[in-house]
């Protein structure tokens, strides 16, 4: 699928003026329809489409919030005030169609059987709610028994942890932590602990009912072999897999066929251009696999989790209409959303590998374990010696060099005087090499002027 | 303004001059066209009990919100964010009379509230707390949704339900009361404990406002564990005293008639020994700080609506009388309006105006032979492409030994809900009445009505 680098770009244009790639627009995975096209978009109208950014800000945390273009905006505030102008007409005339809209060029978008197989939330955080909330179910109905095991990553989002406690840990479920490698080397290190937690889940005549893998981990980021670990949950009869790819569509490959996995869940306002918020979760259509519920129950409930995430009570649903906008926003880019994630990885490399140059430091991972973020190792003089350290400076970076940045800490191991500091830095289509060296030259400057966590005052 | 105040920025929202009514159906000045220009005009748009409405100046302050999170997010998220829901949050304390705001949340709408109070009740049916016996006591005019959110967490948990059917139309409150009592006896029949009630304050379809105070007195009488009031339209419409009705949850829409735009509702809490067992549905790092808490934070997304609660009150403060101001003029229009309809079609209204508040139900001719809810709503939608009136109407079938309403032709089996505010004219309900006038002359019955 890659092709070589379209050297005569200017990098900084994300996509230039360039005839000899009218053939090269949309997803060539999948279906739609292509439309002729004989520029794409220049790089100052990727500059107007963003222009409500804060220019004073080096950007470098698309992957916190993501991003949405102004072109997008303007078609969500046109849905918005057709809601608006005469709400009963738009709830019986005009949402079903256009959600139903959404979600079929999701499903074409992801490489799904059926589009009944895609839903709409708010957010990765609300399908895994949906998710865990199934297996609570299940553990208190008896399908699964009380002490039989659900695995999860230890570095799986905040959020996910809380959510496994809350329905698993409750409900009477035994919960494995994978521990990973950080800095990580290769995926082999990854399939191996995965393998040893799923030997733990199995001891003593338990099953592993539910393993949550991340796609693509928050902190700290790494690009998780799912397909390799969806394989070995089936080789071991793991019941259900459950992939969490808050940074799925747009920043990595996902394809639900390839990827195998029962339930797949993306947000789309990270990554895909959509206004906050809006995700997709897949859920494979299977015999064996329960009815999944939206939990906010309205008078859809029993009409299957699609119909029921379409109407969960008055609320502005526009986030989930504007799908076909975004669309047409990432087909005026050379290649489309694949050119888009390519040239973020290039780039995001490329910035990583000048920072930990300059820094003497070393990227968390290798290339081909990130995709459009990467982990840049921080002078290890800075003293970041905990995770409030990692938000001092972050804010202190925001503040004093108007540079956003997220910070991980990773505890120094005996005998290691690496970086404890990692800094997530990310890549999309509004960001320049100014973002990054901004953001190098403000971590020069603390080093210069001998700056140290303990400096910093709560 | 206060420095602190998020409001202040680079485009400062500029200070509207009072606006003062009259009657309420003299209709609505030029400033408050100009609030709901964005409304679909020629629209008889007499149904705002349904999706309520946003005056322009709140969307305005919406919109400025939005530009803030996405000038700069992480920002926003650190800085801005809980302030300003703390704001909100402390705005509504003041307006329902709450002792504390950590008893007050903000959630989407009052069917994620429903949720929340049903999930903790089914959780403690299939932990075995409640017994197979212990009964959840509603209405059977609940909302649909939430008697389906009882289906999904407490019946599948094990819990029974004992449904409370209130006669149609009402005469007085004593109806309600009465039947009340029967039905906490049926649901401590089987020797249970009646774990859960759920009270509307005012009912959805059809609507009428129930004497939710002394229900919850007979509530405590009665040994029920928890009270939850569905009160979806009750801000705006009615006094909201949470202290003094005294129960344990109180849900409120502020986009049906609080002017906020969609959605966003108030969630009381009462503090008492199981405030940590409510949790919202949607896990985050927050979980286990407070419903408060963990509603304020559900993940990446727009909290706008939530955030622009002082500027509907700032709205609302702008007319005469301010919200108890509205409130009266919004029900004497209705039901003025109403017995206008009634007296045109020569039926009744649905209830006595003392007990509706900013909607009334007014029975529709007999003649037009409403036997379904399937006529009825194919009614509402041929009332909509035809006539460009938007009301709902409502279907109610005779039950035995009820004596049904009639009119001179034969039995009143549809209503229409119609509500009244603020930029309602006279003319919307006179296009109503007419619409209808029109069919009757035009010898239509629902089941030949074309729907679109």
């Amino acid at each position: 699928m890659a092709s070589s680098p379209q050297v005569h770009h200017d990098r900084d244009a994300d996509c230039d003026r360039c005839d000899r790639h009218a053939n090269l627009n949309g997803d060539s995975k999948t279906h739609l329809p292509k439309k002729p096209r004989l520029s794409f978009i220049t790089h100052s109208e990727i500059l107007t489409e963003f222009s409500h950014h804060d220019t004073s800000v080096a950007r470098i945390n698309n992957g916190s919030f993501g991003c949405c273009p102004a072109s997008v905006l303007e078609a969500q505030r046109v849905w918005q005030l057709k809601y608006l102008a005469q709400p009963d007409n738009f709830y019986f005339n005009e949402l079903k169609k256009g959600i139903h809209r959404s979600r079929t060029i999701i499903k074409e978008l992801i490489n799904a059987e059926h589009v009944d197989e895609i839903s709409l939330v708010d957010n990765a955080t609300t399908a895994a709610a949906i998710v865990l909330q199934q297996a609570s179910w299940a553990f208190s109905e008896g399908k699964f028994d009380k002490g039989d095991a659900v695995v999860m990553l230890h570095y799986a989002y905040g959020a996910v942890k809380k959510s496994i406690e809350a329905y698993v840990t409750r409900s009477g479920g035994y919960v494995i932590e994978v521990p990973l490698p950080f800095p990580v080397n290769s995926n082999n290190e990854i399939i191996t602990e995965f393998r040893k937690a799923l030997e733990r889940g199995k001891a003593n005549g338990r099953r592993v009912r539910l393993a949550v893998i991340d796609h693509v981990t928050s902190m700290p980021c790494v690009v998780i072999p799912i397909k390799e670990l969806v394989k070995i949950c089936r080789e071991e009869g793991v019941d259900q897999v459950f992939v969490d790819a808050a940074h799925g569509i747009g920043c990595t490959d996902v394809d639900m066929k390839a990827i195998g996995a029962d339930f797949y869940a993306s947000n789309l306002h990270k990554w895909f251009f959509c206004p906050p918020s809006i995700a997709f979760l897949y859920c494979r259509k299977s015999p064996k696999l329960s009815e999944l519920h939206h939990p906010v129950v309205s008078h859809e409930y029993g009409n299957g989790l699609a119909i029921e995430s379409a109407w969960i009570g008055t609320r502005d649903y526009s986030p989930q209409l504007v799908v076909p906008s975004v669309l047409d926003f990432i087909n005026r880019f050379e290649g489309g959303l694949e050119g888009i994630k390519k040239r973020n990885h290039e780039t995001v490399v490329e910035m990583g590998e000048m920072l930990t140059k300059e820094w003497r430091t070393n990227l968390g991972c290798p290339p081909d374990m990130c995709a459009s973020m990467i982990m840049v190792g921080l002078p290890a003089c800075l003293g970041i010696s905990s995770e409030m350290d990692t938000l001092k400076l972050r804010t202190h970076l925001r503040e004093k060099f108007g540079v956003e940045v997220p910070i991980y800490f990773r505890s120094p191991k005996t005998g290691e005087d690496g970086s404890t500091g990692y800094a997530r830095i990310s890549h999309q289509v509004y960001n320049k090499v100014d973002d990054y060296v901004k953001f190098k030259d403000a971590i020069n400057q603390l080093v210069r002027d001998g700056f140290t966590c303990t400096l910093l005052t709560k | 303004m206060d420095e602190e105040d998020p409001r202040n920025g680079d485009e400062p929202i500029p200070k509207k001059p009072r606006v003062g009514l009259a009657l309420s159906i003299s209709g609505p000045g030029p400033e408050i066209r100009e609030e709901f220009a964005h409304h679909q005009p020629g629209i008889a748009r007499i149904n705002n009990g349904s999706f309520g409405s946003c005056p322009g100046s709140v969307l305005a302050a919406q919109r400025a919100w939005q530009l803030r999170f996405l000038h700069q997010p992480d920002e926003f998220y650190f800085k801005t964010l809980r302030k300003g829901i703390l704001e909100s949050r402390t705005v509504i304390k003041d307006l329902i009379n709450a002792d504390h705001v950590d008893e007050v949340s903000l959630v989407d709408n009052a069917t994620t509230a429903a949720a929340i109070v049903l999930q903790q009740i089914g959780q403690a049916f299939s932990h075995g707390l409640f017994c197979k016996n212990d009964t959840v006591v509603m209405f059977h005019c609940a909302f649909q949704a939430i008697k389906k959110s009882i289906q999904a967490y407490v019946v599948r948990a094990g819990g029974a339900v004992v449904e409370i059917q209130l006669p149609f139309p009402l005469h007085s409150r004593q109806q309600i009361v009465s039947e009340f009592r029967k039905g906490l006896e049926r649901g401590k029949a089987n020797g249970g404990k009646i774990r859960l009630a759920i009270i509307d304050h005012i009912t959805s379809m059809p609507s009428f406002v129930i004497p939710v105070r002394e229900l919850v007195d007979i509530c405590r009488e009665e040994g029920v564990d928890q009270v939850f009031v569905d009160a979806a339209h009750a801000m705006g419409t009615v006094p909201v005293d949470v202290k003094e009705l005294g129960v344990d949850f109180y849900v409120s829409n502020l986009h049906k008639w609080f002017f906020c735009p969609p959605s966003v509702a108030l969630f009381y809490c009462r503090k008492s020994l199981i405030s940590s067992q409510i949790h919202h549905p949607v896990v985050t790092e927050e979980y286990g700080k407070g419903l408060p808490m963990e509603s304020s934070w559900i993940g990446t997304r727009d909290y706008s609506s939530q955030l622009v609660v002082p500027s509907a009150l700032e709205f609302v403060n702008r007319f005469q009388g301010g919200l108890q101001g509205i409130m009266k003029r919004n029900h004497d229009g209705v039901v003025q309006m109403g017995s206008m309809l009634a007296e045109s079609w020569g039926t009744i209204l649905g209830s006595p105006p003392h007990m509706c508040g900013s909607m009334i139900m007014v029975g529709l001719p007999s003649r037009l032979c409403i036997t379904s809810e399937d006529d009825a709503s194919r009614l509402r939608s041929h009332l909509r492409a035809y006539y460009s009136v938007e009301v709902p109407i409502y279907y109610h079938a005779p039950r035995d030994g009820e004596v049904g309403p009639r009119d001179k032709e034969g039995l009143i089996t549809g209503y229409a809900r119609i509500s009244h505010q603020v930029y309602n004219t006279l003319e919307d309900y006179h296009k109503f009445r007419d619409a209808i006038n029109q069919l009757i002359e035009d010898g239509k019955v629902c089941k030949m009505l074309l729907a679109e």
